[in-house]
């Protein structure tokens, strides 16, 4: 399949990058960032939302490391996945990079390309022809979501793996644009539309996710529903950080992926101080089937897809509480 | 779709308009080609080098039919820009001795143990496996079968694929027991 014809801007550095996107911006001149490009170019092969202008970020050697409390935006997923130091300190990060995709898009995919991943929707992730049979839908070329029939909102559904572990974690994004850097909790990041999908200036670059230092004894775990064991999208991904104390739950963190049109952090879900128990991890599964909401527009039935996320949180409470 | 790829017959002609010259270093050898500045590393590979030996399967990087090493990494090359795989070494099928008297382990072992049937996915795991076998000496049959997690073959069942690469790295280990790496299931 052709990709669509567009101008290809190969910057060196972040200032260069930052340049180039603020004089495109100025020129009123309609760009995107291309990190690995697993995600734009499939998008862009389908003609969904292609620009005149692409930045390709793949000589831009500064954003790959893997620091004592950051990762470059730019890193690769499988070196995240493989770093020892990530398997160490942040295992859970380690664990749901492996998850994502299959080997050889993990080797080209980038922590910040998974982490602003474009959402997918059954009308949306389609060739021309097939969405011109169907109809447009409001992400791309038409006036209706085809989801939820209203011309207000979009309800793709966000698919990305490593949002939920570094909501639980509470990182910080450091962005860089023409007005200089800045940071922003996660947890404050997303905005619920499946076309706008966050706050971010065109000519801001996410550069760094910062993982503040969190107590030894916060146990995580990440637990993925996809169709195949590999390759495939979350249709329903849940995170959870627990730390008890004396048979009671001190922290409890959960975050979600896969159901909605961002990923959405539930906090400790009001049970807070409850009893380490069998009945608290019954809560934990009936607080998550209150919260979960998920449309018919990936693969698996909607109810399904909330009533494993119900049984992930479930078997996520029993498992790092040791009560399994 | 390959037919409109086929169609577009000024692909490498360096008088078309949009097109840009880039350096392409492909098996060893530096490569002066002339592609768009949105021009697929695969077609730049197949049409403009002749290298018929990456396959184009799905072409929206599911398959691994496309499969190349860049600096060594597997890579589907259908998802890299052609501008964007300059500077680096790339190595399709053709470079890792598919053939002849100097075959490498991993097509021998494919030929014996039959990991091909109609061979189009072939290309693209042998290259997989290339980078597994560079990494890790005696990777169990679970981890090939999780490096291979991201090529699809519709013949085989799989199994067949697996005994072959864990032929070729018995045979790679007693070939090089000095060079090969030390330590198995490592990190990169």
């Amino acid at each position: 399949m052709i990709l669509p014809p567009f101008e290809l801007h190969q910057p060196t550095t972040v200032d260069e990058a930052i340049e180039l996107a603020t004089q495109l911006r100025k020129d009123g001149v309609a760009f995107d960032w291309m990190a690995g490009g697993t995600d734009v170019l499939p998008n862009y092969k389908n003609r969904l939302n292609a620009r005149d202008h692409v930045i390709a970020l793949g000589r831009v050697d500064e954003l790959t490391s893997i620091g004592k409390n950051s990762i470059g935006a730019l890193a690769r997923i499988e070196d995240v996945a493989r770093n020892s130091r990530v398997q160490s300190d942040w295992p859970t990060i380690a664990k749901a990079a492996s998850l994502i995709s299959s080997p050889p898009l993990r080797n080209l995919g980038t922590v910040g390309g998974n982490l602003l991943l474009d959402t997918r929707c059954y009308y949306f992730n389609q060739s021309e022809f097939w969405r011109d049979s169907k109809g447009y839908c409001l992400k791309a070329d038409g006036d209706v979501c085809l989801v939820v029939p209203q011309k207000e909102t979009c309800y793709a559904t966000y698919s990305g793996d490593l949002a939920p572990i570094l909501l639980v974690l509470d990182v910080e994004l450091e962005f860089r644009g023409s007005n200089g850097a800045r940071r922003v909790p996660l947890r404050s990041f997303f905005e619920y539309d499946g076309i706008r999908r966050f706050e971010k200036a065109p000519d801001e670059l996410l550069v760094r996710v910062f993982v503040p230092s969190t107590d030894k004894a916060l146990r995580t775990d990440y637990l993925k529903l996809r169709a195949r064991d590999t390759i495939e999208y979350p249709v329903m991904g849940v995170a959870m950080g627990l730390r008890t104390k004396g048979g009671t739950v001190a922290d409890l963190r959960v975050a979600v992926t896969g159901s909605e049109a961002v990923p959405l952090y539930y906090g400790d879900l009001g049970l807070g101080g409850a009893t380490v128990d069998e009945a608290t991890a019954d809560a934990v599964q009936a607080a998550l089937l209150d919260r979960i909401t998920c449309y018919r527009n990936v693969p698996f039935p909607p109810g399904y897809r909330k009533a494993m996320g119900g049984e992930f949180g479930r078997k996520l409470f029993l498992d790092l509480s040791g009560k399994a | 779709m390959t037919t409109a790829s086929r169609s577009d017959s000024r692909r490498g002609d360096p008088a078309r308009p949009d097109n840009r010259l880039l350096r392409l270093r492909v098996n060893g050898t530096v490569h002066s080609v002339a592609a768009p500045p949105h021009a697929i590393l695969l077609d730049v590979l197949r049409d403009v080098l002749g290298l018929v030996g990456t396959k184009r399967g799905c072409d929206m990087g599911t398959c691994g039919c496309c499969n190349v090493l860049i600096d060594g990494r597997a890579v589907m090359s259908c998802l890299v820009l052609a501008h964007d795989a300059q500077g680096k070494d790339i190595q399709t099928i053709e470079g890792l001795a598919f053939d002849g008297p100097d075959m490498h382990p991993l097509s021998k072992a494919w030929a014996e143990c039959g990991g091909s049937q109609c061979g189009f996915c072939t290309p693209g795991f042998i290259v997989t496996c290339h980078e597994l076998l560079a990494n890790e000496a005696a990777p169990s049959r679970t981890r090939i079968a999780e490096a291979i997690s991201g090529n699809v073959c519709r013949c085989t069942g799989y199994k067949k694929i697996l005994d072959a690469v864990e032929l070729a790295a018995a045979r790679i280990r007693e070939a090089e027991p000095a060079s090969a790496p030390a330590k198995s299931g490592g990190s990169k």
